[in-house]
């Protein structure tokens, strides 16, 4: 009888030997069907092998290619390794998940068309082509979700507003220049299920009358452009594409591409610089037409929405954070990985409960959440529930989901001066705050820390920072003094 | 010949060339006379004149015949 | 006379003029008012009268939102939006002042000024900085960031342009320099390289800005708030203390500028924002190359010869005048009443025009005038007038900015009409299509986010063969506009033209053996410009300067009627005129059979009238066109001309045979500023005075009168029109104006186009589109809107008549001539500025092919021959010019490059061919015969200058 294989192919698990894992199972003398399917997302745990039984799919973690010999020495898996995780959708790292986005990374070899279907893949799109752009947009509306990139603005009125908007062409644009630290499951999504996200913006061309489309990837995930390139070719050819033309667009290979409106620059071919709004890219996007730009989630999670209605999103979350939240865990942490959960668990939730702490065994110090312009939260705010509002009200923010840990040995001062290295380093360099100020900051900053009248440059610093906010163009200016700015407030003798 | 007259027949047979969409010498002529005796000064006129009374058949026939004109009212 | 305006008083609200329909109400800091929908609230809050801090934004350029000096606060909505990218809306509530507000741009400040050179007092815009000024709005006090930290203070300043340099060290990167050169100008030669701290601004690939794209229009010196971008003559001058409004003297686009002065001293030349034509953009002729006005040539004293074997001897005005007054007396008693005449100017004011042919008219007593516009657009005049009834164009300027669809014919806007260039490509970056007729590869067929969608290139001279096709395309494809034809032309007429046009040998397949252009590409073109809404089409002298020029114009126009393309915005018939008053000078009544206002000579009416206001009796019947003059004194009959203002010995074609014109004079009188080629030909010379030393008026290719403004004095003390007076009366015919206001008001009084023109008018709307007068008291921007001027349009048939000038074994290829950017005309103006150094000779520009079957080598000397002549020029070989064409400009005299161009010419107004000439090309090592002859030639005239006897030098007054 033949045994099926599941070994991953996502980026991360090749890059801990996945493939030579492959490769030893093709050498053995069993009866294997070896499939490539994406990774679940368990990054401590990769490469993650999974074996087909009849009770379910069973994991091995940490597969390396000179254990597979042990693994089928008597023919059949070795349930008893020491690397046996048993079933893996009992894992109680995933179990507690609700994984409506995600739902289909790991499970399926990401550029089969007939393993997405049997999934319920294309369910979306086939309700969606019954439907009035109108109710779509409704459907979307309706469902809560907002934009996953980071802003959170409610998709469904994005939409209405591109859908309101006369124009004879009009575009879908995927963001997927996915550029915050710690953050990783745009990257999941198109090198695991990357039919998902083609779904979602055939959707959102129906709902808005668009017939054209562009992924602008980060340039650093070289395997997501093929991936998507390979589905979009596969579903071109099945005839999903009909009437849509979908391209990808490597990026520029800069944070700044990431903003919407240098994205939109850079996709016409200039220069990565940020446009003022309005006119808001929903009225005049790329190329001057009506454009959807979303976040590589917020385009994954339509075909679900579709699919189950409206309302089985919405039911998730607390709030007016309505549906899952994808939060990526990151940085010193023990157990690194996707986390999908509804809106309105706490932080210590997911740093304890699902990361298990610093990798380092240390306690924890801070957490930076929604990227490298995220505040430092301290420990005492471990408490708050995670859904936009509330993490509003702390100071923090949500972004898109990535939570980088730092244990109790980080110099929080330094931390505080990577905030406005980074922002020198990727800004843009149009408006004044930002160009020159983020430079001033880090000046400013090494003055503080080598004593140099630290009492008068703090004032400037906290000065030099409500500049920043105040006077940004966008939010890179706008945003990169919060993390100054919580250091000081939280870990006052660091800076 | 003068380097005026040389010029002239040139100038005139061009002139003549360039209104000749039609075959209708009568209409052509009127057009040429016209135009001659609008935009041409008298002296070259006179010289046109001259030339034509001498030889006549050495000029295209509508170019002849306008100058014929020109020697008739309302041009003279 | 003339608005003197304070330097500085031209205000910028910030961001440009929005045509909103409807008004909207706002109040800033509690004061209401009304703007149009789409104003930014920093335009709106400048209407008001509050000045918000600011320094990237710029009412010539588009909002940017860059420098966050101008944020304000709105009631109801959160933050500090930047007023110049925030369009005002209904009831809103702007504060453009509050602590908060004061503080953040402060704050901003402090950081420009953190990493910028503490040298305001030895700077060269000290007292011309928008960053100076505004560190004084908004209070800046200290930079607590100090100056130690990173810093663009030492990078190099960059000096290799003619006209200005840009020091880095100095940059704000406000970008208002690459926005101007890419919106305004459209070249793109600038660019930002790198990102956020380390961004700047660089010229092409971090070129040198002399080894660059950029072509010194000027645009980013003016847009630039600091010193980075600075005028060479303000560093070498400092600021101006006043300035003039005037009107640039060079190509027929007229543009507006602000002469800046220091006492008599021009310091720059900047465009006037409220210029009409130009809206605020220069070329780098108007904008930088006017230091010839001052130049050392200048001949600033009258000068006479008895014969031009003599040295010159200068004299007196009372002397000069005499001796050439009663010169030309002499041979009128001699040769009669017609053997002499005079040439108005296409560079003179209106005023001059008019009064030269009334000098003319009235004291020589015949019609023997002329206007260099002979040699340029007769064409257009004749072709125009008989079938749409007007000899001028049909538009304005701005009026491209609506058009769908733009062709453009035998012209090279780029280059030979910068400004207008710019915003035709302006329109096509927004999107509008291109038909580019034209045997060269111009500019606008392929260069930064402009191509041409079909580019017809034809083989030199079959123009009318290519608009007889399209015309064919429109009639056999049922294209036409049918009610047009119908309501606006005549039926009948229209019908002749069909049934021609609709001949088989009309027909694109037919004749593509003759034009060389694919049958295909001309039905493209057809159907682009006839099935738009809007086709406008724009020719040049490529159209003019044939021997089919006057047909070429009535196809042109045929073209345009028969898809109802003209009367509305966006479409016409437009000339492009080559010098600045073109248009004037054959509207002043220079042509030989006509008074001014384009009134044929036998019309007893106007005669009558002229004759009235003139007390004299006037000749009826036409005079000598130029090359009839030429042929005339060749053969002895023609013995003396009045020359103002035009250099027929190097700007005519034929040039031997104008050399043997010019001799065969007995007296020739040149009026110039330079002792040019013909000067050299002269027995009298009055010195001229530049368009900076006089009142008057220039009139622009859209028939627009604008204002020139005398700055300082005329430095041989008199102006054109005054000795053109003086010469009159001491011939016996007196005339006398205090002002030229006086001769305005007179051609105002004898011309029912120009009946409502007056310098106060002029004054108060800052320039005049003719017809004015009491239909249209402000002008006409617009011509044929509900009725052609004739009445009914006139379909001309143009049958095609081949040039006699054809290529054979022995001239196998055509030579065609034109222009560039940086040299005007004859070039004795620009040469005499440091646009030499953009164009220091004339080459011949010669396709691969053609120069490898010769051995012609890139750089080489090269011989071209044609029946007329022979000249020698460098070699340049390039694809721009197709095989079996070669191409040259005339730009410099010992080039002669008229000397190989031949005697043919229009059929209708004798416009000569300077673009066909059968020629051969070949390596050679020496100078032509004819070149040799020239520089020796050069060489005695220039003695003959050198030791001219001094006039006795006149002892000033203390």
């Amino acid at each position: 009888m033949t045994t099926r294989v599941y070994v991953p192919s996502d980026s991360t698990a090749i890059s801990l030997g996945a493939d030579a894992v492959a490769v030893a199972l093709q050498d053995l003398p069993c009866d294997l069907e070896i499939i490539r399917n994406g990774s679940r997302g368990l990054h401590w745990l990769e490469p993650l092998l999974e074996i087909d039984t009849p009770a379910g799919r069973i994991g091995f973690a940490e597969t390396k290619a000179a254990d597979i010999a042990d693994l089928f020495a008597n023919g059949a898996p070795a349930i008893d390794h020491p690397n046996c995780l048993g079933l893996v959708e009992e894992h109680a790292y995933l179990k507690p998940q609700h994984r409506l986005t995600s739902a289909r990374i790991g499970l399926i070899s990401p550029c089969s068309l007939d393993h997405y279907r049997s999934l319920d893949g294309f369910a979306g799109l086939e309700k969606a082509r019954n439907m009035t752009a109108d109710d779509i947009v409704q459907v979307v509306t309706d469902s809560g979700l907002r934009g996953r990139g980071g802003a959170a603005f409610p998709t469904g009125i994005k939409w209405r507003t591109v859908l309101d908007a006369p124009a004879e062409k009009k575009y879908i644009v995927c963001n997927a220049d996915e550029g915050d630290s710690g953050t990783f499951v745009d990257r999941l999504i198109m090198e695991c299920d990357p039919y998902c996200l083609i779904e979602g913006m055939l959707i959102a061309g129906l709902a808005v009358g668009a017939n054209e489309g562009f992924i602008y990837c980060r340039a650093e995930y070289p395997l997501a452009i093929t991936t998507l390139q390979r589905a979009i070719d596969t579903a071109t050819e099945a005839g999903y594409l009909e009437g849509f033309s979908l391209q990808v667009r490597k990026a520029a290979g800069a944070y700044i591409c990431g903003e919407e409106t240098a994205l939109l620059e850079s996709l016409e071919g200039k220069r990565g610089l940020v446009r003022f709004r309005p006119p808001l890219p929903a009225i005049e996007g790329l190329f001057g037409k009506p454009t959807v730009v979303n976040n590589v989630i917020s385009l994954a999670s339509i075909p679900i929405i579709l699919a189950k209605g409206a309302d089985h999103y919405r039911d998730f979350g607390s709030g007016r954070s309505r549906g899952t939240l994808t939060v990526q865990l990151a940085g010193n942490i023990r157990r690194g990985g996707l986390v999908e959960v509804p809106f309105g668990l706490t932080l210590r939730q997911l740093l304890e409960d699902f990361g298990g702490g610093t990798a380092s065994g240390r306690p924890i110090k801070a957490v930076q959440a929604g990227g490298p312009l995220g505040a430092y939260i301290p420990a005492d705010h471990f408490d708050t529930a995670m859904d936009y509002e509330t993490f509003k009200d702390i100071g923090a923010m949500l972004g898109h989901g990535g939570l980088v840990v730092f244990d109790d040995s980080a110099d929080l001062g330094h931390m505080a001066r990577f905030a406005m290295e980074f922002c020198a380093l990727e800004s843009c360099g149009k408006c004044t705050p930002c160009r020159i100020g983020s430079v001033r900051g880090v000046e400013v900053i090494d003055k503080i820390r080598s004593g140099e009248q630290p009492d008068d440059n703090r004032i400037l610093l906290q000065d030099l920072c409500q500049t920043m906010i105040d006077g940004s163009l966008c939010a890179l200016g706008g945003m990169a003094p919060f993390p100054v700015q919580s250091v000081m407030k939280h870990f006052p003798d660091e800076l | 010949m003068t380097v005026q007259t040389d010029k002239l027949l040139r100038m005139a047979e061009q002139i003549t060339a360039n209104m000749a969409y039609t075959d209708d010498t009568e209409v052509v002529a009127e057009k040429i006379a016209d135009h001659l005796y609008r935009f041409w000064d008298p002296r070259m006129l006179a010289s046109l004149k001259a030339y034509n009374k001498e030889q006549a058949e050495s000029l295209s026939p509508a170019l002849a015949a306008a100058v014929q004109r020109l020697e008739r009212a309302p041009y003279s | 006379m003339g608005n003197w305006y304070r330097v500085g008083a031209e205000q910028d609200l910030g961001t440009p003029l929005v045509a909103g329909e409807s008004l909207i109400t706002l109040s800033v800091d509690g004061m209401e008012i009304s703007v149009p929908e789409g104003t930014s609230i920093m335009r709106a809050a400048a209407l008001a009268g509050t000045n918000i801090p600011k320094l990237c934004a710029t009412e010539d350029l588009e909002p940017f939102g860059s420098c966050r000096l101008c944020l304000v606060q709105i009631e109801g909505r959160p933050g500090y939006p930047a007023s110049c990218t925030t369009e005002v809306s209904e009831g809103m509530a702007v504060r453009t002042q509050s602590p908060r507000l004061a503080e953040l741009r402060r704050n901003v400040m402090e950081l420009y000024i953190s990493d910028h050179p503490l040298d305001c007092l030895t700077c060269p815009t000290n007292g011309d900085c928008e960053l100076q000024d505004m560190a004084g709005a908004v209070g800046l006090r200290e930079v607590r960031y100090g100056y130690e930290g990173k810093n663009h203070l030492d990078k190099t300043k960059d000096e290799s342009a003619p006209y200005f340099t840009f020091d880095a060290s100095k940059c704000i990167l406000c970008s208002r320099c690459v926005r101007a050169c890419e919106e305004q100008q459209g070249t793109f030669a600038l660019t930002i390289d790198n990102r956020g701290f380390d961004s700047q601004i660089v010229a092409s690939q971090n070129d040198a800005f002399d080894q660059s794209e950029c072509v010194s229009c000027g645009a980013c010196v003016k847009a630039c708030p600091t010193a980075t971008l600075t005028e060479k003559s303000i560093i070498a001058l400092g600021q101006p203390d006043r300035a003039t409004v005037t009107t640039c003297a060079y190509c027929g686009v007229g543009c507006s500028f602000r002469a800046e002065m220091q006492g008599d001293q021009l310091v720059r030349m900047t465009p006037n924002r409220d210029g009409h034509a130009n809206h605020g953009h220069a070329c780098v002729k108007g904008r930088f190359a006017f230091g010839y006005a001052t130049h050392d040539d200048r001949i600033t004293a009258p000068m006479i010869r008895d014969s031009i074997n003599d040295v010159w001897q200068e004299v007196s005005w009372e002397q000069a005048l005499s001796f050439a007054a009663s010169r030309m007396q002499a041979i009128q008693s001699t040769y009669g009443r017609k053997s002499i005449g005079g040439i108005t100017s296409s560079r003179c004011t209106n005023e001059e025009v008019f009064v030269v042919q009334k000098f003319i008219r009235a004291a020589m007593g015949n019609n023997n005038v002329d206007t260099c516009a002979r040699v340029c657009h007769s064409p257009t005049g004749y072709g125009l007038k008989t079938t749409l009834g007007e000899s001028a164009g049909t538009q304005t300027f701005d009026s491209v900015m609506q058009a769908d669809t733009i062709m453009v014919i035998g012209a090279n806007p780029t280059a030979a009409h910068p400004v207008f260039g710019s915003m035709m490509k302006r329109r096509l970056r927004q999107g509008a299509k291109l038909i580019v007729i034209d045997p060269r590869a111009t500019d606008l067929v392929d260069s930064p986010h402009v191509r041409a969608d079909q580019h017809l290139q034809l083989r030199p001279g079959t123009n009318v063969a290519v608009i007889n096709a399209l015309g064919h395309v429109i009639i056999s494809e049922g294209l036409e506009d049918k009610a047009f034809i119908q309501q606006r032309c005549e039926v009948d007429a229209y019908e002749i033209w069909r049934q021609f046009i609709a001949r088989e040998e009309n027909s694109p397949e037919t004749l593509e053996p003759v034009t060389g252009v694919p049958a295909a590409q001309i039905r493209a073109a057809a159907r682009n410009y006839a099935s738009v809404p809007n086709g406008a089409i724009y020719y040049g002298l490529g159209v003019t300067e044939h021997s089919q020029g006057s047909t070429m114009v009535m196809g042109i126009a045929n073209l345009a009627m028969a898809t109802g393309n003209l009367g509305r915005e966006g479409v016409g018939v437009n000339p492009l005129r080559g010098q600045n008053n073109v248009q004037g000078s054959c509207d002043m009544g220079s042509f030989p059979h006509e008074l001014p206002g384009y009134r044929h000579l036998s019309d007893l009416a106007t005669r009558t009238q002229f004759e009235k206001a003139w007390g004299v009796k006037l000749d009826a019947e036409p005079g000598y066109r130029i090359p009839n003059m030429f042929d005339a004194a060749v053969d002895g009959e023609f013995k003396g001309l009045y020359i103002q203002g035009e250099d027929m010995a190097q700007s005519d074609p034929d040039t031997q045979h104008v050399q043997a014109a010019l001799s065969a004079m007995e007296c020739v009188i040149v009026q110039d500023l330079f002792l040019n080629e013909t000067a050299k030909y002269a027995h009298v010379f009055l010195p001229g005075s530049s368009f900076l030393e006089k009142d008057g008026t220039f009139t622009n290719a859209e028939r627009r009168i604008s204002p020139v403004r005398k700055v300082m004095q005329p430095l041989a003390g008199m102006a054109e029109w005054e000795v053109t007076c003086a010469l009159s009366t001491a011939m016996g015919y007196p005339m006398s104006y205090q002002h030229p206001s006086e001769i305005m008001d007179e051609i105002a009084q004898l011309t029912p186009t120009f009946s409502g023109v007056s310098y106060e008018l002029l004054d108060e709307l800052g320039s005049i589109q003719w017809p004015c007068n009491e239909h249209a008291p402000n002008g006409t921007p617009m011509m044929h809107v509900d009725e052609f001027v004739r009445g009914k349009g006139f379909f001309a048939p143009t049958p095609y008549v081949p040039t006699d000038e054809r290529s054979n074994n022995k001239y196998p290829l055509l030579l065609t001539t034109g222009r560039i950017l940086s040299q005007y005309n004859v070039g004795a103006q620009t040469r005499r500025t440091e646009n030499m150094a953009f164009h220091a000779e004339d080459v011949l520009e010669i396709h691969p092919s053609d120069a490898e079957v010769r051995g012609i080598t890139d750089g080489a000397w090269v011989g071209i021959k044609s029946r007329a002549g022979e000249t020698v020029l460098r070699a340049d070989i390039t694809t721009r010019v197709q095989a079996g064409v070669v191409y040259t400009t005339f730009h410099h005299p010992e080039s002669g490059a008229n000397v190989v161009t031949t005697d043919n010419s229009d059929w209708a107004t004798n416009c000569p061919e300077y673009k066909v000439t059968a020629v051969q090309a070949y390596p050679v090592s020496n100078p032509s015969e004819w070149q040799e002859m020239f520089s020796k030639f050069h060489a005695e005239q220039g003695n003959f200058l050198d030791q001219r006897k001094r006039k006795k030098p006149v002892t000033t007054q203390s």
